[in-house]
C-alpha cells in the first residue's frame, strides 16, 4: 500500500539564500568567461568586476539571512566537512585574486578562474549536502549548478564583455548542455521518486516558459552565431536570466522535503503488518 | 531547558480532572511562584494504571492559568438588551458587589418561594461535560444543596453529546452507566465507534496498548478510520446509524447458525431471564399465589416460580402451562388457563430469525461475510467454559466484549444497539466476567461510588431499578423542569444526576418553541452556569443562543469571556485548576475505563497563587450561602458529605460547626481526614498538610469488585435480559398517561418500548428529517458525522494555542475530513475551503482528504465555530453543532431515551475561504 | 530512543511535554507525532510516527554545519552549542528527519506579550539559531550525576519518554545489553527512518516482534 505523502516545501531559505546561489553562479560564471576571454586577448575588466561583485552581493544576501549575523566568521570554523565554510574560504582568495588581475595582475585571472570554479563547485555540493531536499541532494544537482553558472556567466559576458563568435560558441554550448543536463537532472529525480511538490515543478507553467525562454536564447544564441550580434547579446541575456530563474524555483518553490516514510505498518494486535510503498 | 529557570523550584502534586476518564494524577513545576511545567507523578507509578502520566490535556493547564484573555475580576452587565450582536458592556465590580447582586436575587426568590406558578424552579443551573465541573467547584454543590429544588435541565449537550442510551440501559441492565470491555483480561473486542484511544483517558490508552502487544484482537466498526480504528486489527467502514441491524445479526449467527451448546447456556439459564416463561400476550406467566414469573423446571416437569430452590429451568421450548397470571400495565391482572408458553429465550431467538448477515448487511453496507466472521470470531474466542482465578475466587473467563460509542448509543438505535450488544455478552456468558464487557460507574443508583453495593433485588428476580412513576397515580403529568424528563422518560429515573441526563435538548427546545398540548415552560429567573457553553455545544446555536438571550438573569463563573457568558448579567472569576482546593475519588472503577487496584483521594491545591481577583470556589459558595442566610444548611451539607465524605463517621468526627464561615482549607482539612479515615476504618488519618505533600493517598481496590457477576450470584439475581417485559409495561403506562393529556407527539418514541428489538429504519430518521424541515433528501447526499481528538476531548480548553497546536499534527483537526474519492467527484482537494450545508444552515472550513472515511460520510471535528472566546474565534473551524436541527423536527429526532445523535444529512461544495471573501 | 508503533495512539502528549520541559516557542516541536496514512479506501492503514532529531551515528546536519556549533557527545546524543550557531539553517536542509528549526524573534502563546511562565523560561540564546531535540540531556545528565538510569528512571529520563501515556516511547543505551531498550529490539522487528541514506538513525521504530526461531 501507499504512504501518504508528508513532504512540505522548505520554509527557512527565502530569496536570500536563492540570491546566493544566482548571483554567485552568474558571478563565478563570468569570473571565469572573464580569464577566458582575457586569455584571448579581451578587456574584460568590466565583466570581471561585475562578476565579483555579484559574488559578493550573494554572500551578502547570505548574511542578511542568517540568524546571528555578528558571528558570520564562525562559517569558518568547519573547512573538514562542511562545504559552507568551503566555500567561503574561498570567496576572499577570489576576490583578491580578481582584483589583483583588475589591477593588472595577469596571473591573477588564472587563478580567480579556479577559485570562481571551486567556489561554485562548493555552492553545487552545499546543496547536494542538503540530504533533507531531494531535490538538492540528487546527484545531477552538481553538474547542473555547474553548468547554468557556466551558461549564466558566458551569457552575461555577451552583454558585458566582447560578444565575439568564440563565446557566443562558448554561450550556446553551455545553454545546450545546461538543457541537456536539466532534463538527465528531471528524470533522475522522478526515477528516485522525488516528491511530488518537486516534480510538480518541472510541468507548471512558470517552469514551462523559464524553458521556452531557455530555448529561446538558445535559438538567438544560434541566429548570433551567423553574424546577429544583437541576438546573442539578447540571447544571452535570456540564458543567464532563465538561470536566476531556474534557481530562484529551485532553492524556495521546489525545494520539498524527503517526508516520513515508513516501510511497514505496525501491527496492532492480531492483525498483519504490511508493506509501504511510498507515495 | 528545564533546569534554565533560575530560582527555587518545587514540584506540586495534584490532578487534572478536565475530562470524565479522569483525574489524572500530575505534578506541577512551580518556579519563583509562577507554574511553568506539567509532569507526569511517578510516584504514582506503581498504583495509577498509566503509571502517573497524565494526558495531553493536562499540559495545557500551565497556559491556561495565565491566559491573558482571563476575565479576572467579577463583573457585571451593563447593556440590558442581550443577544449576540449586543455588547454586554461589563464593568469591574467588586466581589461584595457582585455576591450582594447575586443575594438579592436570590434573597427575593426564597421570599416569593423556589417554585414558580408552574412548579417549576426559579433557579437553574449548567455545569459541562460529564459531571467533571463538580471536580472543580469546590463546596458549591453544598450551596446548591442548601438552596432547595434547582433545574439541572438546560444542558450543553448531555442527551444528544453523551452515551446517553448506555447510560440509562447499561445501568438498567448491569449498573453499567458507562461500559468498557476487561481490557486486561479481554482477547477480542468489536467496537462499534467507542473511540476509546481518544476518550478513554490515559489508563485506558495503557490498557490497550498493552492488549495489542499482547496479542487481542479488537475490530472498529465505524464509518471513519479513527484513531481507535486505526489502532485496531480490522476497520469495519459501516455506514452511519446502521450498527444496530450489525449486531442484531451478530445475534442472529449466534442463535441460528451455531449449535446452542457452544453458548453459555449456564448463564443464560441462571444469570438471565431466559427460561422466564412468555405468555401468548407478552405477558411473562406468573404463578397465581405468588406472582412470580414462571419457568419450566426440566426436572419436576412443571412450571414453577422463578426462584424455586433446586430447579433446573429450561431455557428453550414451548410449554403447556394449566393456569397462570400475567402483569399488565396499570395494575391489570390477566388469567390464564391452558396456554403455551415459550420461553423469553424463545421469544428472542424467534424475532432475530429474520436478522441474517445478507439481511444486514444491505443495510450496513457491510459485507455478509464480515458480519458472519465477526460473529464467529467473537464466539471462538469466548472460551465458553474457562475459568479464571481472581483473588482468591474461581470466575468464569469471557474474554470477549462489545463496546459502542457516541452517535451509535444514543439517538434513533441506541436501544437496539445496548439491547443487543448486552445480549451478545449474556450468550456467551461475558456479562461482567473477567475478559468481557463491564459497567464501570453508577449515576442514577446510589451508592455512586460503588456499583456492587448498589444491586439490591427487586421485583421478578432482577436488581431493584428507580424508574420514574408512569401509573395513573404518580405519574408526573407536570414536569418537574423545564425538560420534563420525570413526565417523558420513566428510565432515567430521578437521582441527582438524572435531570441532567436529559433529554436537556428539549429544555432549550420547549423554551422556544413547543409542541401542541404543551404549555411553554417559564423561563428561569435566575442561572447559573459554570464549565460550559452551551451557545457552542449543542445544536442549532445560533437559535440557541437567541434563547438564552431571553434568560432574564444569568450568572457565569468565567474564565474568559465565551459565547455563553456573552449574555450574563453576572461574570465571577473562580479561581481555576492550578489555583484552588478540592479532595476527589481516584480509583476503584471510576467512569469510562479506569480499573485500578487502589482507591483513594487526590488533592487538587493552588500550585500558585489564583490570578487577578480569582477566588476559590468554596470561599464563593461559603460567601453565597452566608448571604442568603443559608450558612447552616451549606455546612449539614458539608457534613453531610456533599463534597466527597461525611465528614462524621463510624470512626471518626470531624464535623463542622454549622454557624460560622469555614475558611477554605478549614473545609478541605476536614474533608482530608474524613476521607481517609472512612478509607481505612479510622486507622489512618491525613490532614490537609499531609495531602499538599504526597498529592494522595489510596488503599487497595480488590479486581474481584470489577466484576457485578458475583455479587448477582451472591443475591440470587438474574439480569434483565433478553425479554423486556417491564420496558413494555412502562411504555404502555406512560403512552396512556400522555394520550390521557392529549399527547400524541411523543407517540414514535412509544414504539421503543419493545420486549424484543426489531429494526427499523434508523438512518431513515435523518432522512425524514430533511423533509419535515421542507428539502429534498437528494439535496443532501452525504452523511455529517463528528469526532473528538485528544487535545480537546471535553477539555473546556478551547482558549488554550498549546491545545491547537499539538491537534494540529492530526489530520482533520478543525477541518471537513472527506474521502478522497468523493473530494474528487466534488471536486475538492485537500485544503479548499470547502461549505457544509444541511437544510438548516452552513458551515464553512477547510477540506482534509483522506481514504479512511466512508465515502457517503463526511465528518467534522470537535465543537467550534466560536465568535467570542478569545483564541478560539480566529480559528475559522467547522462545526457540525451550526447545522444539526434543534427545533421540532429534532423532537423527531429524539429517541424513547431523550436522545439525539450527532447525524445530519449534509451537501458540500467548494467555496472561496474567508480571505478571499474579504478581499 | 525507540518508539512502538503498535502502542502509539498519536495523542501528541509527548510533543506538548516536550514543549513544556524545553520551553520550546509557537509552532516548535522538537518531538511530534506524524499522522500518516497508508492504502486506499477501504484497505486503509492509519499510523502514528514519534518523530524528531535521531541523533545519527553520522549526521548530515554535523557534517553540513560551518560553525561546528552542532555536535556529537560521546554518548551519542547530537547537540547544538547555541553561542557557535550562525543561524545559517543549512543544517535544517540537511536533516533528512525534518527535525531542525529555527526562530528568529520572540514567539509567545497569545500573540505578542510573554505569560509569566513564557517570561521565566525565556531563553534568549534560543533566537536567531537552530533548534531541536537534545534528548533533554540536561534531564539525563542530571539524573547520571545522582546515579540514576536513563530510560529506567524517570528523574534521568527525557521529557517525551516520561511522559507517553501508551509507553511506546522508550529510552536507554542501546550499548547496555541487559538495557530495556536492547531487549526490546532483541525481540521485536524493527525500522529505521530513511535507513538507505546511511545516517544510522538512533530512533528505532518497533513494528512487530520478531519472528519465531
Amino acid at each position: 500500500m501507499k504512504q501518504t505523502n508528508t513532504a512540505y516545501r522548505q520554509r527557512y531559505w527565502d530569496l536570500r539564500a536563492a540570491g546566493n546561489f544566482i548571483a554567485g553562479g552568474t558571478g563565478t560564471g563570468l569570473v571565469f568567461v572573464s580569464a577566458l576571454a582575457f586569455a584571448t586577448g579581451q578587456n574584460v575588466l568590466v565583466p570581471l568586476l561585475l562578476g565579483l561583485a555579484l559574488v559578493g552581493l550573494g554572500l551578502s544576501l547570505v548574511w542578511l539571512e542568517i540568524g546571528k549575523p555578528w558571528r558570520a566568521f564562525n562559517v569558518f570554523f568547519h573547512p573538514q566537512t562542511s562545504w559552507m565554510t568551503r566555500e567561503g574560504m574561498l570567496a576572499t582568495p577570489l576576490f583578491a585574486a580578481g582584483l589583483a588581475a583588475a589591477l593588472g595582475f595577469a596571473p591573477g585571472f588564472a587563478i580567480a578562474a579556479v577559485l570562481a570554479a571551486g567556489f561554485l563547485y562548493c555552492q553545487a555540493r552545499m546543496l547536494r549536502a542538503s540530504r533533507a531536499i531531494p531535490a538538492w541532494s540528487h546527484p545531477r544537482i552538481v553538474p547542473l549548478i555547474l553548468l547554468t553558472g557556466l551558461a549564466e556567466g558566458a551569457g552575461a559576458y555577451l552583454v558585458l564583455g566582447e560578444p565575439t563568435r568564440p563565446f557566443i560558441v562558448l554561450a550556446l554550448v553551455a545553454a545546450s548542455a545546461r538543457e541537456i543536463v536539466r532534463e538527465l537532472y528531471r528524470r533522475g529525480l522522478s526515477a528516485a521518486a522525488a516528491p511530488e511538490g518537486t516534480l510538480a515543478w518541472f510541468r507548471r507553467p512558470e517552469e514551462r516558459a523559464l524553458q521556452t525562454l531557455r530555448i529561446a536564447a538558445m535559438v538567438l544564441l544560434a541566429l548570433g552565431l551567423v553574424g546577429n550580434t544583437l541576438s546573442a547579446t539578447i540571447g544571452g541575456v535570456l540564458a543567464a536570466l532563465t538561470g536566476w530563474g531556474f534557481k530562484a524555483i529551485l532553492v524556495t518553490r521546489a525545494a520539498y522535503t524527503r517526508g516520513l516514510r515508513i516501510p511497514r505498518t505496525p501491527t496492532r494486535g492480531r492483525d498483519t503488518a504490511r508493506a509501504v510503498e511510498p507515495s | 531547558m528545564s533546569s534554565a529557570a533560575a530560582g527555587e523550584t518545587r514540584s506540586v502534586p495534584t490532578y487534572c480532572y478536565n475530562c470524565v476518564a479522569g483525574p489524572d494524577l500530575m505534578t506541577v513545576e512551580v518556579t519563583d511562584g509562577v507554574a511553568t511545567q506539567v509532569r507526569p507523578d511517578h510516584k504514582a507509578t506503581d498504583i495509577h494504571p498509566a503509571h502517573g502520566r497524565p494526558c495531553i490535556k493536562a499540559y495545557g493547564l500551565v497556559q491556561k492559568t495565565y491566559n491573558p484573555h482571563r476575565v479576572l475580576t467579577p463583573m457585571k452587565r451593563t447593556n440590558p438588551r442581550k443577544g449576540r450582536d449586543e455588547d454586554p458592556g461589563f464593568v469591574p465590580i467588586s466581589w461584595d458587589e457582585a455576591l450582594d447582586i447575586v443575594a438579592a436575587k436570590l434573597n427575593d426568590i426564597r421570599a416569593r418561594g423556589l417554585l414558580d406558578e408552574q412548579g417549576l424552579p426559579r433557579v437553574a443551573a449548567t455545569f459541562g461535560h460529564g459531571g467533571t465541573p463538580a471536580f472543580y467547584m469546590g463546596t458549591l454543590p453544598a450551596f446548591l444543596s442548601s438552596w432547595g429544588p434547582i433545574d439541572y435541565s438546560f444542558g450543553s449537550g448531555q442527551g444528544v453529546k453523551c452515551t446517553h442510551s448506555e447510560h440509562l440501559y447499561g445501568e438498567f441492565w448491569h449498573r453499567a452507566f458507562t461500559v468498557c470491555a476487561d481490557t486486561v483480561s479481554t482477547r477480542y473486542i468489536v467496537s462499534f465507534g467507542a473511540n476509546v484511544e481518544v476518550t478513554g483517558g490515559v489508563c485506558a490508552v495503557r490498557r490497550h496498548a498493552d492488549a495489542r502487544l499482547r496479542g487481542i484482537k479488537r475490530v472498529q466498526v465505524e464509518p471513519y478510520l479513527s484513531p481507535t480504528a486505526a489502532c485496531s486489527a480490522e476497520w469495519v467502514p459501516i455506514k452511519p446509524k446502521t450498527d444496530a441491524a450489525f449486531m442484531l445479526a451478530m445475534v442472529h449467527v449466534l442463535l441460528h447458525e451455531v449449535a446452542r451448546e457452544r453458548l453459555d447456556l449456564a448463564f443464560l439459564r441462571d444469570r438471565t431471564a431466559s427460561p422466564y416463561l412468555v405468555g401468548p400476550d407478552g405477558w411473562y406467566l406468573r404463578d397465581p399465589d405468588s406472582g412470580k414469573p414462571l419457568l419450566w423446571d426440566t426436572r419436576s416437569h412443571k412450571a414453577v416460580p422463578h426462584d424455586t430452590p433446586d430447579a433446573v429451568p429450561a431455557i428453550e421450548g414451548r410449554f403447556e402451562i394449566a393456569t397462570a397470571i400475567a402483569h399488565g400495565p396499570d395494575g391489570e391482572v390477566y388469567q390464564h388457563s391452558n396456554v403455551t408458553a415459550r420461553t423469553a429465550f424463545d421469544v428472542m431467538v424467534e424475532a432475530m430469525r429474520p436478522n441474517t448477515p445478507d439481511w444486514a448487511a444491505a443495510i450496513c453496507d457491510v459485507p455478509a461475510a464480515t458480519i458472519r466472521r465477526v460473529a464467529l470470531e467473537y464466539l471462538d474466542n469466548a472460551c465458553v467454559g474457562e475459568t479464571i482465578e481472581i483473588d482468591g475466587m474461581t470466575l468464569p473467563l469471557r474474554p470477549v466484549a462489545v463496546t459502542l460509542g457516541k452517535t451509535v448509543n444514543n439517538g434513533w438505535g441506541a436501544f437496539e444497539c445496548c439491547w443487543s450488544r448486552t445480549v451478545l455478552a449474556t450468550l456467551v456468558g461475558a456479562l461482567e466476567v473477567p475478559g468481557g464487557t463491564l459497567g464501570t460507574a453508577i449515576r442514577i443508583h446510589k451508592p455512586h461510588d460503588n456499583r456492587l453495593l448498589s444491586v439490591k433485588p427487586g421485583q421478578d428476580g432482577f436488581m431493584a431499578s428507580t424508574f420514574n412513576p408512569t401509573d395513573r397515580e404518580h405519574w408526573f403529568a407536570k414536569p418537574t423542569g423545564r425538560n420534563a424528563h420525570r413526565t417523558l422518560i420513566p428510565i432515567v429515573g430521578n437521582s441527582p444526576w438524572s435531570q441532567a441526563l436529559g433529554p436537556t435538548h428539549l429544555a432549550w427546545l420547549f423554551l422556544r418553541e413547543t409542541p401542541p398540548d404543551w404549555p411553554k415552560p417559564t423561563a428561569p429567573e435566575v442561572w447559573f452556569a459554570f464549565r460550559t457553553n452551551p451557545a457552542i455545544s449543542f445544536w442549532e446555536t445560533a437559535q440557541l443562543s437567541a434563547t438564552m438571550a431571553t434568560m432574564p438573569f444569568i450568572v457565569c463563573f468565567a474564565y474568559t469571556f465565551d459565547e455563553t457568558n456573552h449574555m450574563a448579567d453576572i461574570l465571577l472569576p473562580d479561581a481555576t485548576d492550578l489555583e484552588s482546593t478540592q479532595l476527589t475519588r481516584i480509583g476503584g472503577t471510576k467512569m469510562v475505563e479506569q480499573h485500578w487496584h487502589h482507591r483513594g483521594v487526590a488533592l487538587r491545591q493552588p500550585a500558585v497563587a489564583p490570578q487577578g481577583e480569582a477566588r476559590d470556589f468554596s470561599w464563593i459558595s461559603a460567601e453565597l450561602a452566608r448571604r442568603i442566610g443559608r450558612l447552616d444548611a451549606y455546612t449539614a451539607a458539608l457534613n453531610r458529605g456533599t463534597t466527597t465524605f461525611p465528614l462524621q463517621g463510624e470512626h471518626y468526627d470531624f464535623s463542622l460547626r454549622p454557624d460560622q464561615v469555614h475558611d477554605v482549607d478549614t473545609v478541605w482539612d476536614a474533608v482530608c481526614k474524613a476521607a481517609t479515615a472512612e478509607l481505612t476504618g479510622g486507622k489512618e488519618i491525613k490532614d490537609l498538610a499531609w495531602f499538599k505533600e504526597h498529592g494522595w493517598f489510596v488503599v487497595p481496590f480488590e479486581q474481584l469488585d470489577w466484576y457485578l457477576t458475583p455479587t448477582m450470584q451472591r443475591l440470587g439475581l438474574r439480569y434483565e435480559l433478553p425479554y423486556q417485559e417491564r420496558l413494555v409495561r412502562t411504555g404502555i403506562e406512560l403512552g396512556r398517561r400522555l394520550h390521557e393529556q392529549g399527547i400524541r407527539w411523543w407517540d414514535e418514541q412509544l414504539t421503543e418500548y419493545q420486549g424484543v428489538p426489531h429494526w427499523k429504519d434508523v438512518p431513515g430518521h435523518w432522512v425524514q428529517s430533511v423533509v419535515a424541515l421542507g428539502a429534498k433528501p437528494e439535496d443532501f447526499p452525504l452523511w455529517a458525522i463528528t469526532t473528538k481528538s485528544m487535545p480537546y476531548t471535553t477539555g473546556n480548553n478551547i482558549g488554550i494555542p498549546l491545545m491547537n497546536e499539538a491537534a494540529s499534527n492530526l489530520r482533520g483537526h478543525g477541518a471537513v475530513t472527506i474521502n478522497a474519492s468523493t473530494a474528487t467527484q466534488l471536486g475538492i482537494r485537500d485544503g479548499d475551503w470547502v461549505e457544509v450545508s444541511s437544510p438548516i444552515g452552513t458551515t464553512t472550513g477547510r477540506a482534509a482528504v483522506i481514504q479512511g472515511c466512508r465515502p457517503d460520510t463526511i465528518v467534522i471535528q470537535g465543537q467550534y465555530a466560536h465568535w467570542k472566546t478569545p483564541i478560539a474565534k480566529d480559528f475559522a473551524y467547522p462545526s457540525l453543532n451550526a447545522i444539526a436541527p434543534l427545533s421540532l423536527v429534532s423532537l423527531a429526532l429524539t429517541d424513547a431515551t431523550g436522545s439525539g445523535a450527532d447525524v445530519v444529512r449534509v451537501r458540500v461544495r467548494k467555496v472561496d475561504g474567508p480571505a478571499r471573501k474579504r478581499a | 530512543m525507540v518508539a512502538d508503533l503498535r502502542r502509539c495512539v498519536g495523542c501528541q502528549t509527548c510533543t506538548v511535554a516536550c514543549k513544556e520541559s524545553n520551553a520550546t516557542p509557537p509552532g516548535v516541536q522538537w518531538r511530534r507525532v506524524f499522522d500518516i496514512e497508508a492504502g486506499e479506501y477501504p484497505d486503509v492503514r492509519r499510523v502514528f510516527v514519534p518523530t524528531g532529531c535521531q541523533h545519527c551515528d553520522d549526521p548530515p546536519c554535523l557534517e553540513v554545519c560551518p560553525s561546528t556549533a552542532t555536535g556529537k557527545r560521546a554518548d551519542g546524543i547530537v547537540t547544538i552549542d547555541y553561542e557557535l550557531c550562525i543561524g545559517c539553517a543549512y543544517c535544517i536542509m540537511a536533516c533528512p528527519y525534518e527535525a531542525r528549526y529555527k526562530v528568529d524573534d520572540e514567539r509567545f502563546a497569545f500573540g505578542d506579550d510573554a505569560t509569566p511562565n513564557e517570561r521565566k523560561r525565556a531563553d534568549p540564546r534560543m533566537l536567531g539559531v537552530v533548534t531541536k531535540c537534545t534528548f533533554c540531556v540536561d534531564i539525563v545528565d542530571a539524573g547520571l550525576a545522582q546515579g540514576l538510569v536513563p530510560g529506567r528512571d524517570m528523574a534521568a529520563t527525557p521529557a517525551c519518554v516520561q511522559s507517553c501515556i501508551s509507553g511506546a516511547l522508550r529510552f536507554g543505551d542501546l550499548e547496555d545489553p541487559r538495557s530495556g531498550i536492547a531487549q526490546l529490539l532483541a525481540e521485536n522487528q524493527w525500522f529505521r527512518m530513511h535507513e538507505a541514506e546511511g545516517t544510522g538513525p538512533g530512533f528505532y521504530y518497533l513494528w512487530d516482534k520478531a519472528p519465531p526461531l
